[in-house]
């Protein structure tokens, strides 16, 4: 037991790239917003007393928490804060800040209103956290890049990052709780769960085009890979063996859900944000990496590059920067 | 204070800080764990707003028996007759789907009276208000709601399928209809200014 801690402690405090996190902090921050989005056209209706809401229910289960309707000047400064915090979060602009006023923005708004809460609702403020507390906003920010600019040094490329390591058991957790309460469900019982959801509200023409050619044993074999994947999802993301062929598979599901389930589709770009931001191999970060120190200029880097230097070299070169916003979870 | 030892002060807030950060993760990510996995546990033992945020996992567990969808429809004070009522200019937040705020409401709140009762207000005081189309004319008042549950059989796989789309509420028969709330015929009364015979 000692020693399964000690691991994972280990684990933990393993130094990974910091573009992981980066990732998240520039794309979860998009789907958030592009989730809400209708939801904020509409501010004074749906935080505010413009709209129908749901009366004092005096602790009833369904309302974790009465808060009244805010008037509409309030409703849409909240909107307004909650756009404003989240585009800043994402362009790197006092990351830290602007990460905690996006979360608290979701966090109100959850609570507020019953109604429009889903689970990109619920799930964003805890993102929203992890990215606040982690070093997020120190490659490819505006403000990174200007400090840089200034000072000359470099972005550490890796370092411990207890927020990732969160993110990453937060997928795993993810997809093995949900794996479950399927199991626990229908998924093991009734042959056509996936097909019985092709039907109402959310259908997309792609569900109708698929749910009209392909037959129905199909529906069946692709409720059972989903199911596996979901309920071993610790085994297949956790073995590295095993990693990339998960990552492929859930980006692939999500890639489907988005398309079959309209408005689901925020929550598929949000899932695949952290299946990128924390299962992409090493390998194809270096890509993503080279591309990042293209757009992190640091101080001295264009007048070299005129002199005819490499850019790389003149990047090895650079100090690595100490001074990172924030701190780590 | 010597700098050393602020820095030194420094440096154990933050120690502690990381390790109040770790415990939270850990809190958070068993609750979300156990709450998928039917365990009560999280329900149990943290505040009720607080275990709401742990409720993330459990994603469409049971097959749908139904494509549900709700309808209101508002009693014509003149005519002493029901007509279906477009609740969509009233609730504008995507109108088209189930994510819609009066299928929410339907779906979450349908048998408790007082929120049905505030919703057969608003309505009633949105129609009348006359401020947008919502297939009742706007110079009829109506006096109260009936709020129906559609509940369309899903087909089986190899029947011609149909789009989805939205069909007046009288093109679905009786069996697929259930109301679940109608305002009562005194307050039909009372908003009509008359006696209100057979709305039921």
């Amino acid at each position: 037991m000692g020693w399964l801690l000690r691991r994972f402690l280990e684990w933990v405090n393993e130094p990974t790239p910091v573009l992981r996190i980066e990732i998240v902090r520039i794309f979860a921050p998009l789907a958030i917003l592009g989730f809400m989005s209708g939801r904020i056209a509409h501010a004074d209706e749906w935080i505010g007393d413009a709209g129908f809401h749901v009366p004092d229910l005096g602790g009833d289960w369904r309302q974790p928490l009465y808060i009244p309707a805010l008037p509409s000047w309030a409703a849409w400064t909240v909107a307004a804060a909650m756009v404003a915090s989240g585009l800043a979060c994402c362009l790197g602009v006092r990351t830290r800040a602007s990460a905690i006023t996006f979360a608290a923005t979701l966090v109100f708004v959850a609570l507020s209103d019953r109604l429009e809460t889903y689970t990109v609702t619920k799930l964003s403020p805890a993102i929203m956290l992890a990215v606040a507390s982690s070093p997020a906003g120190a490659r490819l920010g505006v403000e990174s890049t200007w400090k840089r600019r200034k000072t000359g040094k470099r972005p550490k490329r890796v370092r411990p990052i207890g927020a990732v390591r969160f993110l990453q058991l937060l997928v795993m957790v993810m997809y093995s709780a949900s794996g479950i309460a399927k199991a626990r469900g229908d998924w093991l019982k009734v042959p056509l769960v996936l097909w019985s959801h092709l039907h109402d509200s959310y259908q997309t023409g792609l569900s109708f085009a698929l749910a009209s050619v392909l037959p129905g044993w199909t529906w069946t074999v692709l409720q059972g890979l989903v199911l596996a994947f979901e309920l071993f999802a610790p085994i297949w993301l956790g073995l590295s063996r095993t990693r990339p062929w998960a990552l492929v598979f859930g980006l692939s599901m999500h890639t489907m859900i988005g398309l079959m389930f309209g408005p689901v589709r925020w929550l598929a770009l949000l899932m695949m944000t952290l299946l990128v931001a924390g299962y992409l191999p090493e390998r194809l970060l270096g890509p993503l990496d080279a591309l990042a120190e293209r757009l992190e200029p640091v101080k001295g880097r264009a007048s070299r590059r005129t002199a005819g230097s490499r850019p790389e070299r003149v990047h090895e070169e650079g100090q690595e920067d100490d001074e990172l916003p924030g701190g780590d979870l | 204070m010597t700098p050393r030892s602020q820095t030194a002060g420094k440096a154990a807030w933050r120690v502690r800080g990381r390790v109040a950060l770790r415990v939270l993760a850990v809190v958070y990510l068993m609750g979300v764990w156990l709450d998928g996995a039917g365990c009560g546990i999280p329900a149990a033992v943290l505040p009720r707003a607080a275990n709401y945020f742990v409720q993330v996992s459990a994603l469409f567990p049971w097959a749908a028996i139904t494509s549900i969808d709700y309808r209101a429809e508002g009693f014509v004070c003149s005519d002493g007759t029901w007509m279906e009522l477009d609740t969509r200019p009233y609730f504008p937040i995507d109108p088209e789907d189930k994510e819609n705020r009066f299928n929410r409401v339907m779906h979450f709140f349908r048998e408790n009276r007082t929120t049905m009762t505030a919703l057969d207000s608003y309505l009633v005081q949105s129609h009348d208000s006359g401020q947008h189309d919502d297939g009742i004319p706007r110079d009829r008042a109506i006096g109260g709601v009936r709020l129906w549950s559609l509940r369309i059989p899903i087909p089986a796989p190899g029947d011609r399928l149909e789009r989805v789309s939205r069909q007046p509420l009288s093109s679905y028969p009786p069996e697929q209809r259930k109301a679940y709330y109608h305002t009562p015929r005194s307050r039909l009364a009372e908003r009509c200014g008359r006696r209100i015979e057979g709305a039921d």
